[in-house]
């Protein structure tokens, strides 16, 4: 393992201080189950000098409901929000999602905050000894495009890089409208994530952590749900999953909010697609269009146009399930 | 081909058809693992926990690249780090002779290892050991590359692990890179760039083989139906518990070795052969194994024989204990054998499901198994064709990876499928119609059943029966593609069957000591490869001696002289039972002439503990000895050893005995026919939006011919399950196309499965007696693993209606199938 130093901060004030004093040469540790993987196979040519260890701080691994606002701490445990008997019923999605994500030892460790921010499953750039200096460690490069690229992105790149985001959780707070409080904002989550620049995953700064995610209650009777396709029913991070939230006013939707996640650099969000199925009853037919929908200018690559055939029908299930 | 079948002997092989009323242990359930509380506990001791006073760490290089040649070595900075005590490179004049075989070993192919390989002077064994060497195993560290993570170029050793990673960081390398070529086919076409272009002249062809029985193209003109097809089986590997290490020390001349090997005594007659240290002077220890699945024992691996004779040199040089260890990256490069299999199939058959001819082509890359010989062993088919090719590639060395029958059992189960879905018929009856061995019908295997006092019984027969109840087969059994359940998933149920096999192909001896407190040691060593060969075996000596089973221990551990059989637990037990229970028998025997035979020691007479008896009047039960007409009458047996040896090498030698025994190549020597059958039923829905598979239920079906250790036996079915599903379902290690470079070399890539991957599994086990193992027993471990993939990918077909011949079947190729099925409508 590559040596790093090792900084515990009791407050976040003192988190930020250290940040930003290694000028973005530091990263925040929380369970460590992305980052310590980064040093173990040696997969960054400059790895970070610094981890400044953010479980101490007390306050960030609460989870409440205020003012019609579900408030959930970043350092919450997965497994915590997967098993919250209130989060399963009026926010089934996020629940769905922290339960089914990776492992139960893994979702011990991982906080829902670790989970939003998560590195690049890539395994180009995954490759230990930075075998590959891809676009998204700064390269000029993306090796999946001629290379094996059956988990990559369906959507096209961002500047060279094809790189899915493999985050379960992300869908599930966007479709219910979470936001981030930091040490800096409040932003959507939606709206967390780079335009064009393949090197980062979120737009924080280099000193700046996720305090909170803030749900607004869902309105009565709306509902939502969470599905995940991967080889596996367990560890694997997702090829495609899917958040949908859908209120239903008399036979008909009057609102959907779809999220699609490990299609795209980000989580992609076809509101077209949702936006087709107001006003429409929800059934079999109208599901699996507003699946195709959802797809639309699928651009896929070589190995990966299989993830298009389950995007779809992993919309079509998660709508279905919201009835 | 009948013609050919040849009849065993009846020696040198030793059957025990009897099987007494009442055992105490054996065949029962409830028997606590002797090793189990240190296994549970965390204080069992694998090779990676020893640690010695002064240890040093020892990293090797992977080349980065999957073909290249080092045209430099710089290793000015690794030394200077602090912390790093002994660097070897690869041009070091110590190594030039040090590669493990090839045509200048001086490794002595006639050796016979007991543990596990019994290599004859045949061509054929030496075959063996020559198909590992032109696929490039058996290195040390070269100065060139022909996969990515091969050993090359330099050994470190330093105070601690963490020095001796960062100081291979700080090696600088100049490498040429070369070609690389990852499929076998381009590998044979002209043109193609040499894999390896110091090996075999450079030529990408390994080999080529040809094997007939009976006239094929006789057999295809006498069928009422011809098919073809082709499957493919990408590479797969087995993730090991533990993953490679060894700690080696120099005590003066003598070295000792602590390994972590599937195999160990092969390592140290391999290690004795290369280095010239003599056998006497390598002393063997032999931890905690965890599981290998043949991936830490092949002894041609450079993996798990090379880096001992590299930890073996740093020792020597620098004085210290050097203990060499790999990440579970590094250990992540053999292959299966057949690896990157295309097959290309042709079967003849009647109308009535009698099959009358195959044909196999098979082009596998690096090595593989032909695919024709579960057709010999168990079937009456009487035309079989093979042409065989093995392409040297960009891989790493294949190796038989639990079991060396994949191939054979994929080609069996892939062939019986396809014509069971050809005629539209239960494949389980197409099983019935065709079993047998050699050619010959089941007619011929009764008769031979009798001839050789083995029970006559229709082991296939019995199995199928006992699963079709549990799977429910006569009301779920549909033709293809026609079911979709109300949850709108489509249902699928799948068979598969083949023979029950084991790995005998070696010798084993064991001792047994009984100290003067009545308590008996099994003196042998033993990798603890399988599953639960400590608490059979001392059960077997218990049963046999008439001990309790808590007075007799087995700690494998350290070298006695003896070795038993190795790798495997259940399928070498054919072999290793033997030494026990023979043992066991002479130990009783003496143990009663002790009881009633006065000591004479100079002018005093001791006298026995039944100094009115005779051995025969005696028996021996929960470590008593007891007259048989007088059960009252009892002394324990700590009583009649003390007396008669007096605290050991007292008045006369102590009780040892030892046995040694000997089985055929691979399990079954030509004529030794295989009469146990395993069968498996396989229950699938798949969902046609996303083609996502839910493997609902397993059923295994094993007959066993008597399960010594149900529970153990229950495990293996249950584990093979398990790692079978991980093997059509998703295990595949994959290269990048461009470079070779693995992409998948960690457990979160590498799709082995999880508990939640199948639904429920039902274990059952049958017990015909027809084993060739004492008390009729036959092996599981090797078994399961290796058949149950195809009853999957037969479910698969099932629900969906068309076949998924390209394994793993990956969701990409379900969608594929699902929409080939809905195109020509099926569903």
């Amino acid at each position: 393992m590559v040596r790093f130093k090792h900084f515990d901060a009791s407050t976040i004030e003192e988190a930020v201080a250290l940040l930003s004093k290694f000028e973005g040469r530091a990263k925040v540790i929380a369970g460590g189950t992305d980052i310590i993987g980064l040093y173990k196979d040696n997969i960054l040519a400059k790895p970070y000098e610094a981890l400044i260890n953010i479980k101490n701080i007390p306050g960030l691994e609460e989870i409440k409901e205020e003012d019609g606002v579900l408030k959930v701490g970043a350092l919450v445990r997965l497994e915590d929000i997967g098993h919250n008997s209130m989060i399963k019923e009026k926010y089934t999605a996020l629940a769905l999602a922290a339960r089914y994500a990776a492992s139960p030892h893994i979702r011990e460790m991982g906080t829902l905050g670790g989970n939003v921010c998560q590195n690049s499953r890539c395994w180009y750039y995954r490759c230990p000894n930075n075998r590959f200096p891809c676009a998204r460690k700064g390269g000029d490069e993306c090796f999946a495009d001629d290379g094996d690229n059956r988990y990559h992105s369906i959507f096209g790149d961002v500047k060279d890089c094809l790189a899915v985001n493999p985050s379960d959780t992300l869908p599930a707070l966007i479709a219910l409208g979470a936001k981030a409080v930091t040490s800096k904002r409040t932003l959507d989550v939606a709206d967390m994530f780079p335009e064009k620049d393949p090197t980062r995953m979120t737009i924080l700064d280099e000193d700046e952590i996720i305090i909170e995610f803030q749900i607004p209650e869902p309105v009565e009777g709306m509902k939502s749900s969470w599905k995940k396709f991967a080889i596996r029913k367990s560890i694997d991070f997702p090829i495609v999953n899917c958040a949908c939230t859908v209120l239903i006013n008399g036979d008909v939707v009057e609102d959907a909010n779809i999220c699609l996640n490990a299609v795209y650099y980000k989580p992609y969000v076809p509101t077209r697609a949702a936006n087709y199925l107001k006003g429409k009853a929800l059934d079999e037919e109208s599901a699996e269009t507003t699946g195709e929908a959802a797809v639309w200018g699928a651009k896929p690559l070589p190995m990966n146009e299989y993830k298009i055939h389950i995007a779809k029908g992993l919309v079509k299930q998660t709508l279905l399930a919201c009835k | 081909m009948s013609e050919d079948v040849k009849i065993m002997e009846y020696e040198p092989l030793v059957r025990d058809r009897y099987i007494p009323e009442k055992f105490q242990f054996l065949g029962k359930r409830g028997i606590s693992r002797m090793d189990g509380v240190e296994k549970a506990g965390g204080t069992a001791q694998y090779t990676r926990d020893v640690n010695l006073p002064g240890m040093l760490f020892c990293k090797v290089l992977a080349s980065p690249y999957a073909n290249a040649l080092i045209k430099n070595v710089d290793t000015s900075k690794a030394e200077a780090l602090p912390g790093v005590r002994a660097i070897l490179r690869f041009d070091d004049p110590e190594l030039q002779d040090k590669i493990l075989l090839g045509e200048n070993t001086k490794f002595n192919a006639g050796h016979i290892a007991s543990d596990g390989q019994a290599f004859y002077h045949g061509k054929e064994e030496l075959a063996v050991t020559q198909e590992q060497w032109i696929q490039g195993a058996g290195r040390v560290l070269d100065g060139f590359a022909w996969w990515e993570g091969a050993h090359s170029g330099v050994a470190i050793a330093a105070e601690s692990l963490q020095i001796a990673e960062e100081a291979i960081r700080l090696v600088e390398i100049e490498w040429e890179e070369r070609d690389v070529v990852l499929n076998p086919i381009e590998a044979l076409k002209p043109g193609a760039p040499p894999a390896a272009p110091e090996l075999n002249d450079g030529k990408n062809l390994l080999r080529k083989i040809r094997i007939e029985h009976g006239d094929a193209e006789k057999g295809f003109q006498d069928a009422d139906k011809l098919i073809e097809f082709d499957i493919r089986r990408r590479p797969y590997t087995a993730a090991d518990g533990e993953p490679m290490s060894n700690v080696i020390l120099w005590r003066g001349d003598n070295l000792e070795i602590w390994a972590h090997q599937q195999q160990p005594y092969d390592g140290k007659c391999l290690l004795s052969a290369v280095t010239g240290i003599p056998l006497n002077k390598i002393k063997l220890h032999v931890p905690f194994q965890g599981c290998h699945f043949g991936h830490g024992g092949n002894p041609f691996m450079h993996h798990t024989h090379g880096f001992h004779v590299i930890s073996a040199i740093l020792s020597k040089r620098t004085g210290r204990p050097v203990k060499t260890l790999y990440n579970r990256r590094e250990n992540f490069y053999g292959l299966s054998q057949d690896a990157d299999s295309h097959t290309h199939f042709k079967v003849g058959f009647k109308d009535d499901g009698i099959i009358t001819a195959v044909k196999i082509d098979n082009i596998t890359a690096k090595m593989g198994q032909y695919g024709i010989d579960h057709f010999e062993d168990n079937t009456r088919i009487p035309n079989l064709l093979l042409n065989y090719v093995e392409a040297q590639t960009n891989f790493a060395p294949a190796w038989w990876m639990r079991c060396e029958q994949n191939h054979n059992s994929f080609c069996f189960s892939a062939v019986f499928a396809h014509v069971a879905d050809a005629l539209g018929m239960d494949p389980t009856q197409v099983a019935l119609k065709n079993d047998g061995v050699g050619g010959k019908d089941m007619e011929y295997l009764s008769k031979f059943k009798k001839d050789h006092g083995f029970p006559d019984r229709d082991s296939l027969a019995e199995v199928i029966e006992k699963g079709k109840t549990a799977i429910n087969w006569e009301n779920k059994w549909h033709e293809a593609g026609k079911k979709m359940l109300p949850n709108g998933k489509l249902h699928g149920i799948g068979f598969t069957w083949d023979h029950e096999w084991d790995d005998n192909r070696g010798a084993a001896s064991a001792g047994l000591i009984m100290h003067c407190d009545g308590t008996v040691d099994i003196l042998a060593q033993k990798a603890d490869d399988g599953v639960n060969p400590m608490t059979t075996n001392c059960e077997i000596v218990a049963e046999e001696l008439g001990m309790k089973l808590k007075d007799v221990n087995w700690r494998f551990f350290e070298e006695t002289g003896f070795q038993m059989m190795t790798p495997d637990g259940s399928c070498n037990l054919c072999t290793d039972a033997y030494v026990s229970c023979n043992m066991a028998r002479k130990a009783k025997k003496t143990l009663l002439e002790y009881a009633t035979t006065p000591v004479k020691l100079i002018e005093i007479e001791y006298p026995p503990a039944f100094p009115d008896h005779k051995p025969e009047d005696l028996d021996v039960k929960d470590s008593m000895v007891f007259v048989k007409a007088d059960p009252e009458n009892s002394v324990p047996v700590a009583e009649v050893v003390k007396r008669a040896t007096l605290n050991q090498n007292g008045t006369q030698a102590p009780l040892f005995e030892w046995a040694y025994q000997r089985q055929g190549r691979y399990g079954c020597e030509e004529g030794r026919h295989r009469l146990c059958r395993q069968g498996y039923f396989a229950e699938v829905e798949v969902d046609p939006d996303t083609g996502e598979v839910d493997v609902k239920k397993i059923v295994s079906i094993n007959d066993v011919g008597k399960a010594l250790s149900p529970e153990t036996c229950e495990g293996q079915q249950y584990g093979g399950a398990y790692m079978a599903t991980g093997r059509v379902m998703g295990e595949e290690v994959i290269y990048d196309p461009k470079t070779g470079v693995r992409l998948n070399a960690n457990l979160v890539d590498y799709k082995v499965a999880t508990f939640r991957d199948i639904d429920k599994t039902e274990n059952i086990l049958v017990e015909t007696g027809m084993g060739y193992g004492p008390y009729g027993l036959v092996g599981i471990g090797e078994d399961c693993a290796t058949v149950i993939p195809f009853a999957v990918a037969n479910a698969i077909q099932n629900a969906i209606g068309e076949w998924v011949d390209d394994h793993p079947a990956t969701p990409n190729k379900v969608i594929q199938a699902i929409q080939k099925a809905k195109e020509k409508g099926v569903f």
